[in-house]
């Protein structure tokens, strides 16, 4: 975690293994980048299936491989972040405490009264 | 398939759609199964052409989850829609 002080980017250092200068072929990070946008079609097609779902244990089934399916990609993704393959970005406190502020001031147009029992 | 009386006769109300796999189940189930097969093989190749070892076992654990749900959706084409489908028929004609 390189992250020094006035810095907002958030990434990890690349393994040593990885090719520096890329040729056409496919490397480790080409493949799990590839198996990733497999996981993250795959959930778009399951969401489709399982809304289109008729009986109950049919569903309920198409709900499973749906909600492994996420888990996966997201596993995956944890992978590529540890790989140091992500660069994230924080965004800048003062803009977050300026749309909580306007948020938090939509509260007074809320249909329903007091607190919402969960 | 109950609660009739009034006017004697009357259709059956279903509580819930019956376990038959319907004709668009049915295609869904068919592109699913190919999706899945074609994601389990691609892995697996992919898998064996990793050099990190790594994220070679993390593709191989996602290639083997694809052939579980392989086998999880195949079953359900071994429905018996015929069996069903006269459980249906019979509370239809009541």
């Amino acid at each position: 975690m390189n992250q020094n002080q006035s810095s907002n980017t958030i990434q990890n250092p690349k393994p040593q293994n990885e090719p520096q200068v890329k040729g056409p072929e496919m490397n480790d990070r080409d493949r799990v980048n590839d198996i990733l946008a497999l996981e993250k079609y795959l959930t778009d097609s399951f969401n489709v299936s399982a809304r289109e779902a008729s009986h109950a244990q049919l569903h309920q089934d198409i709900m499973t491989v749906l909600n492994e399916t996420h888990q996966c990609q997201y596993e995956l993704y944890q992978l590529m972040f540890r790989k140091g393959y992500y660069k994230l970005e924080a965004e800048e406190q003062t803009k977050l405490d300026q749309t909580y502020r306007q948020f938090s001031d939509y509260s007074t147009q809320f249909p329903y009264s007091g607190t919402v029992v969960q | 398939m109950q609660q009739q009386q009034t006017a004697g006769q009357q259709q059956p109300v279903f509580p819930q759609p019956p376990q038959v796999i319907t004709t668009k189940d049915h295609l869904y189930l068919k592109d699913q199964l190919s999706w899945e097969l074609l994601a389990a093989k691609k892995c697996r190749h992919f898998a064996n052409e990793c050099t990190d070892p790594e994220i070679r076992q993390a593709i191989d654990k996602a290639g083997q989850m694809h052939q579980r749900h392989y086998e999880l959706l195949l079953k359900h084409l071994k429905n018996n829609n015929a069996q069903q489908m006269q459980a249906v028929n019979q509370a239809q004609q009541q």
